[in-house]
């Protein structure tokens, strides 16, 4: 799986999470906007995450040297 | 002012981003509904009030005797708990119906009160006449003992002396032995005695100094008395002895009774006779059983007072309270010329002035009065309270917010942002899916058991952690992701998601310790690739993973908090702001760090080896020299030459145009100001006030460009001193994860390594202790620490003022808060 795999499941994740919100708890449109921004700023924080440890394991500087034992 | 907030900012109106529009409203209650008005508002709790005396002292004001009234009653309900607390009887909240008169409630505590302390002081008379009958039985009995005893050895003695009396009337028969035989009642000596008990610690000292006093004159026998006695004076169990004391003469006597005296010795008439002796006893006996049943008797009728008391404790606690707030609130309105109306003014949300309306009218109907009272909106210059409507998840994180300053009135809260990237960056520095677990559980502990625990009294620590339960919640959650990405479970690694990408470079693997495996498949699909846990290469490789990441994330959060300011500066319409603050402040830190997160990106697709430290160095130090074997991409050079050159620009250009941009505001204003109609000038000032910080009535330019002079230092120090403090994210994360691998390897394989149940469950208990203590709570603490920090200086001084203050509305439910200050 690709880069643009992933992220493209984070993104439909993140989409479907939004969705839920909206039916699940809809009160109003202030309050949508505000779980809607939850849900996105959650959504970029872990694909944030996940794509640092996936790009720095793309092309590796070092390679894993095991333990003698 | 909540005419101000509509239009402006970047987002459509949006929960918790900003607080609650608010106006001051004026009142005017006719004075016969002012007690009810004031008490639906409480009901209501919407309505910050504003003390319209404060110059008068609280003695002068217009309810002062209906406070003391209040103060008294609140006394007495005290004590009644105090009672009920020694009694061990338990205020229970009832359902019944009961008086809500405050009069009549004030009547019926004053009889209650005067028949409890009547009870107590009764109460008290009797026990101590039951102890010093206890007491006087114990010395009836001892002395009575040692004067039984003395007896039966002088009758023994007499025998004997009779007896060889009788068989040596012989020649070698003193003469004058008569006289010298002790106990001889021929030649009678009048002593006198006292008994009595002393305090058993006291008894040696007690002993010398009669000694000491009467220069041995004196014969003192002790007994000890094996059960602690009720002392009748200060009621206190004590150890006590009995001791009766032989003396001669009545001047002995008078210093025998004031030794008594100051030894706290209470003494009890005895008589000599055995027969008397036994008829006190069977006296004492008798009064002391009738004062028992009067005692319990006594008893009895007390708790059940007590139990009636706490049947409406509850009740009475909370009128009172309530009275006393509602005039500590009357105490705040101003009273009118005519003296019939009172006139409050106060804060409210905008939202809330129907309800505040209703309020109103149901009390001027509930109090038959024949005006309703009035509501006006005014227009004030002062700046609103800052109020933001929290549920019980956002509570937590706003007071996170609050703890480090409120915001200003309709400031962007960081609030919003903060319920996830807090909970994120805390993830960051616990990433392990296996304490996270733990972690999911406690909070769901608290969570299911919300509802039993929030009416409860907890300790403080527990108190700490149920109120913020959810965020420990969402920091779990996070967690186990971040455990999921850094691959470990208490420490060790699972390949749940592909297999490794690494294999040895051929068939016998002879390398694979020399130059290390090799990376033959795709990439491992998510978080950390397995293998790399124990090999020798591990800690370079997350070391500079992390370093890494933590600057990327570090970069993308200062961005956002540059870009919560710019969403400020639009909402108060303030365009200087955005020119000479928000876009100098965007193109200075990314020409640097956003671009050292570029390179750290490209260098990670492209897999070079260029050097990032020196790049960044030598951009500054010699910005035109060719960069070799360290360029990443084409052109980089020239880009690095514009960057630096933007970020020279940014500095002065936040630095010089905004002091001289405000001093012609000001100046234009002034000049419109004394021409302007006067409504206009309200209106244009009100604005102002709001949004110019620095739009005092005078304009001293000097401040104002120290000032700025101080922000632009700040800024440009900060981005470097900031993007480096988010290395913390590295630090913790990594002794996070030494730590945790310690206690698996150094502890549980060390255990396990032996074969022996014994040491395997030794070395599971402590194993388990160490992460629970160790990882779990110290590290959970530090970790928030961090996150707490990271929050509150490197994303909120970008945007933050805080300056505002809490609106604190007058609440019933919030009078459990208050208890202590009023």
């Amino acid at each position: 799986m690709g880069f643009l795999i992933t992220t493209a499941i984070f993104a439909v994740i993140g989409i479907i999470a939004c969705l839920c919100t909206r039916i699940c708890c809809n009160r109003g449109p202030s309050a949508n906007l505000f779980h809607l921004t939850l849900v996105i700023t959650a959504t970029i924080c872990c694909w944030m995450m996940w794509a640092i440890v996936y790009l720095a394991q793309m092309k590796p500087l070092i390679v894993p040297i095991l333990s003698g034992e | 002012m909540g005419e101000v907030a509509p239009g402006g900012g970047c987002l459509p109106p949006m929960d918790l981003f900003r607080s609650e529009p608010m106006q001051l409203i004026q009142l005017i209650i006719p004075i016969e509904s002012a007690h009810r008005t004031v008490s639906y508002l409480g009901d209501l709790g919407l309505l910050q009030f504003k003390d319209l005396n404060s110059e008068k002292s609280p003695f002068q004001r217009t309810y002062a005797a209906q406070i003391k009234r209040c103060g008294e009653m609140a006394r007495k309900l005290r004590f009644f708990k105090e009672q009920m607390i020694k009694a061990g009887v338990s205020p229970k909240g009832s359902t019944t119906e009961f008086d809500a008169n405050i009069d009549n409630i004030e009547i019926k505590l004053a009889e209650i009160e005067s028949e409890l302390s009547e009870m107590n002081a009764n109460g008290e008379k009797l026990q101590r006449t039951y102890n010093e009958l206890v007491e006087y039985k114990l010395v009836l009995q001892k002395a009575g003992d040692f004067f039984h005893s003395a007896q039966s050895r002088a009758v023994e003695q007499q025998r004997e002396y009779e007896s060889r009396h009788l068989s040596g009337e012989s020649m070698e028969t003193p003469l004058l032995q008569d006289q010298e035989l002790p106990g001889d009642s021929s030649k009678p000596v009048k002593l006198g005695f006292l008994a009595g008990l002393v305090p058993r610690e006291k008894s040696v000292a007690f002993e010398r100094i009669l000694f000491r006093a009467t220069r041995g004159n004196v014969f003192l026998r002790q007994t000890a008395v094996e059960n602690p006695v009720t002392d009748p004076v200060s009621g206190e169990k004590t150890e006590k002895n009995v001791f009766v004391v032989f003396y001669a003469g009545e001047k002995v006597k008078g210093k025998i009774l004031k030794i008594c005296d100051a030894f706290g010795a209470n003494r009890y008439p005895f008589a000599e006779e055995l027969g008397k002796q036994a008829q006190m006893i069977s006296e004492v006996s008798g009064k002391l059983a009738e004062l028992k049943t009067t005692i319990d008797a006594g008893l009895l009728h007390r708790v059940n007072l007590l139990q009636n008391i706490g049947t409406q404790y509850e009740q009475w606690n909370l009128l009172v309270r309530k009275e006393k707030s509602i005039h500590h609130t009357l105490n705040m309105l101003s009273l009118d010329v005519t003296k019939k109306c009172l006139v409050a003014e106060g804060w409210s949300p905008v939202f809330a002035t129907k309800q505040v309306q209703d309020a109103l009218k149901r009390a001027a109907k509930d109090s038959n009065s024949q005006v309703s009272a009035i509501l006006q909106v005014l227009h004030t210059r002062e700046s609103p309270p800052t109020y933001f409507r929290t549920n019980k998840f956002t509570s937590p994180y706003q007071g996170i917010i609050d703890s480090y300053g409120v915001a200003k009135y309709q400031e962007a809260n960081p609030t919003v942002f903060t319920v996830v990237t807090f909970p994120f960056l805390f993830a960051v520095m616990f990433g392990d899916w296996g304490h996270g677990i733990c972690l999911l559980l406690a909070a769901l502990y608290f969570i299911v058991r919300e509802k039993k625990l929030s009416s409860q009294k907890l300790d403080d620590i527990t108190e700490m952690t149920f109120g913020g339960r959810y965020i420990i919640f969402m920091m779990a959650l996070f967690s186990i992701y971040t455990g999921f990405i850094y691959n470990e479970f208490f420490s060790v690694p699972f390949p749940l998601f592909a297999p490794s990408a690494y294999e040895c470079r051929d068939l016998s693997c002879r390398d694979s310790t020399t130059i290390g495996l090799i990376k033959t498949g795709p990439t491992y699909p998510f978080g950390l690739d397995p293998v790399w846990h124990g090999t020798r290469s591990e800690l370079p490789f997350l070391n500079s993973l992390k370093m890494k990441m933590s600057i990327l994330l570090g970069v993308a959060q200062m961005n956002l908090g540059i870009i919560m300011s710019y969403c400020n500066a639009r909402f108060f319409k303030n365009s200087v702001n955005v020119w000479f603050q928000f876009i100098p402040q965007m193109i200075f830190l990314n020409s640097l760090f956003g671009y050292l997160s570029l390179l750290i990106i490209v260098k990670w697709c492209t897999g070079s080896q260029a050097d990032l430290y020196h790049v960044m160095i030598y951009m500054f130090l010699s910005p035109t020299d060719d960069l070799g074997e360290n360029q990443l991409f084409a052109g980089q050079k020239n880009l690095q030459l514009v960057l630096l050159l933007l970020a020279g620009v940014a500095v002065p250009w936040m630095l010089l145009p905004k002091p001289f941009i405000l001093k012609k505001q000001h100046e234009a204003r002034h000049g419109d100001e004394s021409y302007a109609p006067l409504p206009n000038t309200e209106e244009s000032l009100q604005v102002e006030s709001n949004h110019d910080s620095h739009g005092h009535e005078e304009f001293e330019f000097s401040e104002i460009f120290v000032h700025q002079l101080i922000h632009t230092i700040e800024f440009v120090l900060g981005a470097v001193s900031n993007t480096a403090s988010y290395l913390r994210l590295w630090a913790l994360s990594l002794a996070h994860s030494e730590l945790s691998s310690v206690f698996y390897e150094k502890v549980l394989m060390l255990a396990w390594g032996y074969n022996n149940v014994i040491i395997l469950i030794v070395g599971l208990i402590v194993f388990i202790f160490a992460t629970v203590g160790v990882l779990l709570v110290m590290e959970t603490l530090s970790a928030f620490l961090h996150a707490l920090r990271l929050h509150w200086v490197e994303y909120q001084n970008k945007f933050y003022e805080g300056d505002g203050y809490l609106f604190h509305p007058f609440s019933f439910s919030l009078l459990d808060e208050e208890d202590d200050v009023l």
